[in-house]
Parts: structure tokens; sequence; C-alpha cells
């Protein structure tokens, strides 16, 4: 018998948490799986992509850490080194700052990394409220700035006979179903990313499924999204390529080119910008490959995966609406969604007999 | 982290293997003469009597029932005082101290078999309401209620499944006593005329499944009673999952089981029917877990209902002294009800109190993960009620449903920014009421 007497807390059940569970383990976790990647862009690139990649962060970190000084200084707090709110302890910004720059081309302007970067995680994430608030991608808003602002200073470097500026999609987009783009670059060399320009994280689709599968093992992502976004772009690039008598070559061609297999993996699955539930998600999935796969088949820009990505950010809120979600599937939902494929299916096809 | 996460880690292996310690003759016991569902009582017995075991002392009255007091142990009645109830309101208790020579009270004697096996659904009834069996899992509703249902049952349903971490009272009941649990369910399959009856188990609880189909097998093999292995996971042992697994049969929210044909009962309860039944002997006393990561000799016992809580801590050696901050926990760590002291009784109902070391965990923004939903056993979105709440938007916690809640605590368990997710939802459940 001890005479040890503690102080008895009172508090709401439960008491237990889940061991081994937090945000900046899922937020680091994406750091960790773009780290092939961004080796391999250094790699090929060489020092100026370090340079991106490093302006980037900086200036992501710089931006929410003067904000989150500049908000205490307006709440009356005393000015303290180290802030609270500032997200660099839970990976967060770092995050959004490397895939930011892992997106840019190789040509871009230091100054317009930076700018960009500044503005994109200001609009995109501070002011609706930081972490966990935003509704778009911060990464996303950043990219998008620079190609509307600055499209002809980012431009993609060529280290082959081609056609200056043109990524593999630029010169598909340009010339839609003509298997002449394979000459150039081979499937091969899409997959591993070697000798492909492009954005600087963006060229090797062997390093990014390798970064996803780590994810996806450590269950820092959803998988459905992914899967079902690159899924949604090969069937429908399959049925075009059916139906304009292509090979097996056109739909592999579409996912492993481009922006497609980083935007899946690493933008599209950002948990704040994705819909809640497991049927919701499948659908977001889906309706941002149908949307890429749409805007690179019939809309003046080669690459539709930042674009879908936003546009679909803003749509997120309505798959959460209360009154139409839940959060298991069931007979009536699965069979509209299956008829909205079929349709979606065929305005492809029938969009697709009028470019080709 | 975003995934369906139902293991808890089940911390059970702090008292399982343990015997059960009887302490049955505490100085003094305590009796709850109000209780969560019933407000008001009269008393039979004034300060100096003399009390039998088992002798009828009050009764309470509750909503739309009423329900005898039985004293736990033979002595002399003291004072009406006031203890703290697991509702964390105080409310009276009544004293009988005990003389140590247990007389039985002459009420208590035991049935021939030939006369058991005459007696009928209203006799049983009748019997139960005499010795106010509630359900002992912790519900506390009158089990005579339960048993005088005319619908036509198809199962009954032996709820064993204990999926709260720390609890290990059901464990060592079937481990000491399985023919007390059998010959309950034969008694309630009786009663209901019912030839299939259920034993639901989890699929880790191995020894459970060894006794319980060994002595089905020896004695009972002519009764059709089952032993079905549940899955491994929380909230396993709620009604409807055990059902739903064991039977395939899908009770949806709001309606009764009964009206499916199944009937479900604890574990303590079937064991308090047959004493009840066969000894004619009320809840007098039952199987309690005593445990937690700041106790220092966490183990079953046997006790009188109405033992002090302090006490059976002292006979557990006293709180670990490493720690100055505890929780003490009534009911298992997911569901049950902190209080604010450890001055508290051990009713009818309350299956064990868990004392765990206080830990601050440090919440961080919600970041949409959607594991909360993936995980809500009831099947619900438990942050978009969250953030129904934050903007008290009532609509909204109705069109999601915040009332089928059914505050297992898996979303705040599974949380990955460890906000107290199910808090949230109870509030809403409050406001919408």
């Amino acid at each position: 018998m001890t005479t040890t007497m503690p102080k008895i807390i009172r508090k709401t059940s439960p008491y237990l948490r889940r061991p081994n569970a937090n945000a900046t383990r899922m937020m680091r976790d994406v750091t960790i799986a773009l780290l092939p990647a961004t080796a391999f862009a250094i790699y090929s690139f060489g020092i100026s992509a370090l340079w991106i990649i490093l302006t980037s962060i900086a200036s992501m970190l710089v931006t929410e850490y003067i904000f989150y000084q500049i908000l205490d200084r307006l709440q009356g707090e005393s000015l303290k080194l180290i802030n609270k709110q500032f997200s660099l302890y839970n990976f967060s910004a770092f995050t959004s700052g490397l895939i930011y720059g892992l997106t840019l081309p190789d040509q871009t302007p230091l100054w317009v990394v930076a700018l960009s970067g500044v503005l994109g995680i200001l609009l995109a994430k501070l002011l609706f409220g930081g972490m966990g608030q935003n509704i778009f991608n911060p990464a996303a808003v950043a990219r998008v700035l620079v190609v509307v602002n600055f499209a002809t200073l980012a431009t993609y470097q060529t280290n082959i006979d081609a056609v200056a500026g043109a990524t593999a999609l630029g010169m598909n987009n340009s010339n839609l179903f003509s298997q002449q783009v394979l000459d150039v670059y081979s499937l091969s060399n899409l997959f591993t990313g070697i000798g492909i320009p492009g954005s600087i994280g963006e060229t090797s689709a062997l390093l990014l499924l390798l970064g996803g599968g780590y994810l996806a093992v450590r269950t820092s992502f959803e998988v459905r999204i992914p899967l079902m976004y690159i899924g949604t772009v090969f069937v429908l690039a399959l049925a075009v390529a059916i139906q304009q008598g292509l090979g097996l070559w056109y739909p592999l061609y579409h996912i492993f080119s481009g922006g497609l297999m980083f935007g899946a993996i690493y933008m599209a699955t950002d948990p704040v910008t994705s819909p809640i539930t497991k049927p919701a998600r499948v659908y977001y999935g889906f309706a941002l490959g149908a949307l890429t796969f749409i805007i690179r088949l019939f809309g003046a820009l080669p690459e539709g995966v930042i674009f879908s990505i936003l546009i679909m950010n803003m749509f997120v809120t309505s798959f959460d609406y209360h009154k139409v979600t839940h959060p298991r599937f069931n007979r009536k939902r699965t069979l509209i969604f299956l008829s909205v494929i079929v349709l979606t299916i065929v305005v492809t096809l029938v969009g697709a007999s009028y470019v080709g | 982290m975003i995934k369906k996460s139902r293991k808890v880690r089940d911390y059970k292996e702090l008292t399982r293997a343990l015997p059960t310690q009887s302490y049955l003759d505490p100085e003094m016991v305590y009796i709850h003469l109000q209780n969560g569902r019933c407000k008001t009582y009269d008393l039979y017995v004034d300060e100096g009597d003399h009390v039998d075991f088992g002798e009828v002392i009050g009764v309470r009255h509750g909503g739309f029932f009423e329900q005898p007091i039985h004293a736990t142990i033979s002595g002399t009645i003291g004072k009406v005082g006031k203890k703290l109830h697991r509702t964390g309101r105080k409310v009276d208790c009544i004293e009988i101290k005990n003389d140590f020579k247990n007389t039985f009270h002459k009420n208590i004697t035991d049935r021939p078999d030939h006369v058991i096996d005459k007696l009928t659904q209203d006799d049983m009834v009748e019997i139960l309401k005499e010795n106010a069996l509630v359900g002992l899992g912790g519900s506390g509703f009158p089990s005579y209620i339960k048993l005088a249902t005319k619908e036509k049952i198809d199962h009954v349903v032996v709820n064993a499944v204990e999926c709260e971490p720390y609890l290990s009272s059901d464990y060592r009941l079937i481990l000491d006593h399985p023919e007390d649990v059998i010959m309950g369910l034969k008694y309630v399959m009786q009663a209901l005329d019912c030839n299939h009856g259920i034993i639901a188990i989890k699929s880790d609880k191995n020894p459970l499944y060894e006794v319980l189909t060994q002595v089905i097998e020896r004695r009972y093999s002519d009764l059709n009673i089952e032993v079905v292995r549940l899955g491994n996971y929380y909230p396993q042992g709620w009604e409807i999952e055990v059902f739903k697994n064991a039977l395939g049969i899908e009770v949806p929210h709001g309606e009764l089981p009964m009206k499916y044909g199944v009937l479900g009962f604890n574990v303590s309860t079937t064991a308090g029917i047959y004493n009840a039944v066969k000894h004619n002997l009320p809840v007098v006393e039952r199987y309690f877990t005593l445990t937690g990561d700041a106790i220092n000799y966490p183990q079953n016992y046997r006790v009188r209902v109405g033992t002090s809580v302090q006490d059976l801590i002292r006979q557990s050696d006293g709180y670990k002294e490493e720690y100055d901050e505890v929780l003490v926990v009534m009911g298992g760590p997911m569901m049950g009800v902190s209080t604010v002291s450890d001055d508290v009784i051990v009713s009818k109902t309350t299956t064990s109190v868990i004392v765990l070391k206080n830990t601050e965990y440090k919440e961080e923004p919600c970041v949409r993960c959607g594991s909360c939903v993936y995980s809500c056993p009831a099947h619900l979105e438990p942050v978009q009620i969250m953030n129904a709440v934050k903007r008290n938007d009532k609509d909204q916690m109705r069109s999601l449903n915040a009332d089928r809640c059914i505050e297992c605590g898996l979303c705040a368990y599974v949380c990955t920014s460890k906000i107290h997710v199910t808090d949230y939802v109870r509030k809403a459940k409050r406001l919408i009421r």
C-alpha cells in the first residue's frame, strides 16, 4: 500500500489515441517520396534544377514565416523568433515548395520562381487561413501563376533536335494522332525519364511511381485518387486509340508524358484539397482524369494536369456538400457513376472524330 | 495514415491471465439508490436495521419500470449519503456495515431443475423483475423487459466480445464459470422458445473458445448453441455489429433487434440470469476489472455490488508513484466516463475502473485525411459533423445524421491530427436533440 495520491484529471472519452499517426508524418512522407525524383531532376538538369528547387522552397517558407510574424504583431504578441503557427515543423509549406519547384521548367528564371512561389502560398494558403483551410493547392496555384504570367520566360531546354521549347506532349498537341513523336521520345525513355525535356521533376514516371508506392505502403495518401486519375486518362486515350486505329502506344504515351504522374500522385492527393469520403475521392479522381484528357486533346494548352486540379479543387465543396455526401458506395450511385463514365467516353470519341 | 483503422491495441494482457481475486467481504458497502435510469426511490429500512444478504431494502422508480434494491451483504444499515455516480452527478447511496456473518435471506433458495423446466416466459420475466436484473454490460436496461418480448425470437446472442481495450472481466467470467453462462443462455432460450443460441467471442480469444466448446460438447450437446468467433477489431462488441457478423442480420438504425428475431444479452447478464433463475439470487456481486497503466497491480476482482473503488485500489497496491496526474475512468478507455475523484462505487453496471496516466495530445489542424470517415462504424462523417458544429449549422448536423453516432470514440482515436472529434460529434448530438 502506498500513500501517493496523484491528481485526478477529468477528460472525455476516448482516452487513447492511435500511435504513430500525425499530420507531420504524412507531409514528411510526401517529401521522402519525392527524393528520388528530386535527385533525378538535379542529375538530368544540372545545378540549375537545384537552384530552382531551393528557391521555390525558400520562397514559400519565408513567406509563411513573415506572414505569421506579421499576424502575431497585429494580434499584439511580442516578437518571438519561433512562431507557433509557422508550419515548417509540420512540413506543410516545405512540401508545397518542393512540389512547386519540381513542376517548373528548367529554364525558369529564379526571380519568376520566387515571385510566383510567394504569391502562390500567400493567395492560395495563407489568406485562406493556413494549413488545412485552403481550397486550392498552393503548389498548383504557384505553378499556374508561372504559366499565365511568365509563359515566355519559363521555357524548356531542348537537348535533341526537336522544335525549340517543345515537350513530348507539346509535340503531340500540335500533331494530334501521329506516331512521329515516338521517333523522338521512345516509350521506354518516357517511362524512365532519360533524355526527356520537361518540367524538372516530372520526367521520370518510374521514380514518381516508386515514390507513390512508398506513400501507398505508408498510407500517407489516398491511393484511389491517382489510380482513378491515371486509369481514366488511360481508358479515354485507349478509346480514342481504338477509334483512330492507333496502337497501345497512344494511351501509354499519354500517361507517361507530361505532368500526369506527378500531378496524380503528389498534387491531386493533397488531402486538404480533395473530397473526404471514399466514393467522392473516386469520383474526384475520375473527374480529374476526364478533364485532363479533354484539355490535352481539345484545349490550346498541351498540358491539362495543373488546370484540371485547380478546377476540380473548386468542386471539392460540392462533393462534400452535406446533402449529397455519403461515406459508402451504393447501387444507385454506382450506376449513375458508371453511366457518367460511359457518357464521357462517348463525348470524347465524338470530339476526337472532329479534331482528328 | 489515410486508412480504415479499427485495430485498437487492447492491453488486455495486463489482466487476463491473472486469476480473479475475490474481495467479497468489504467493511462497508454503499448501494446506489438512484442511477442513470431511476431518479426516485423508496426505502423500506431505517438506519440501524439489520438486513440479510439479498434482502430487499427499497425500490427504485424508473420511467417505465420499478426495480427492487437488494442488500449485497448482511449487516447493519447506515446513513444515506451522496456518492459520485458514473453519470457525473452525486446520487444518494445507502451504507451497509458488514457483520461478516453472511446470513442469507430466506428468499434465496435453489430452484430444483424439474421446477425450472416447467417455467414459462411469464414466470421467468417475473423472476428477473424480482431480482432486478439489468444489462450488466453497462447499459443498465432492465432485462425482464427484453425477455418479455412478444416477437418471435429465432436467435439469442450472448455478447462476449468485450472489444474495449483493457477490460477482461467478461473474459475471466467465462473462464471461471462457463456453465453459468451456458445455463443462463439455456434459460433464455427456454423462455423464448427459441432453439438457436450463439455465444459471440473475439477471434483472438482462443482460450474462451476452447472452454466453451468443450463444456458445450460434454454437457450441453443437445442444445443448439454455437460459439462464433468474430473479428478482432473495435467496436465489434456493438450489438448491431455482433448481429451483422454473427448472423448476417442487419438491424437498421432506430429499430429494435427483436423485430428481426434476434435478442442479445451481455455475458454477465446471462450469468446473472442463471443465478436469478437457479438460485433466486439477485445481482449481488460482479466481475470487475481494475487496470490501467498507472496502477501497481492491475487485476480482475470478484466483488460485492457496492464495494468502494478506493478499497480496491488499495488492494491493487495503489497508484504508481511516477505519475502526477492520472485519469480514473469508469468503463472502457474508449467509451468510459472519467470521474473527478476515485471515491466511487462499483455499481451493478460498472464493468471496470481504469487508471490511466494523463497524456496531453498535441492537436494539429485538420488535414481532411478522412480516416475518421473511413473508420466510423456507424457510417457517418465525423469531420464534417465537426465542421458543422464549428459553424453551428444544425441543418447540416441533422442531414449528416449526427444522431446516429454511438460515441464509440473511434474517430478521435484514429485522428491523424489528434483532434478530439468525438467531443464535437457529441456536442452535435446534444444540439440537435
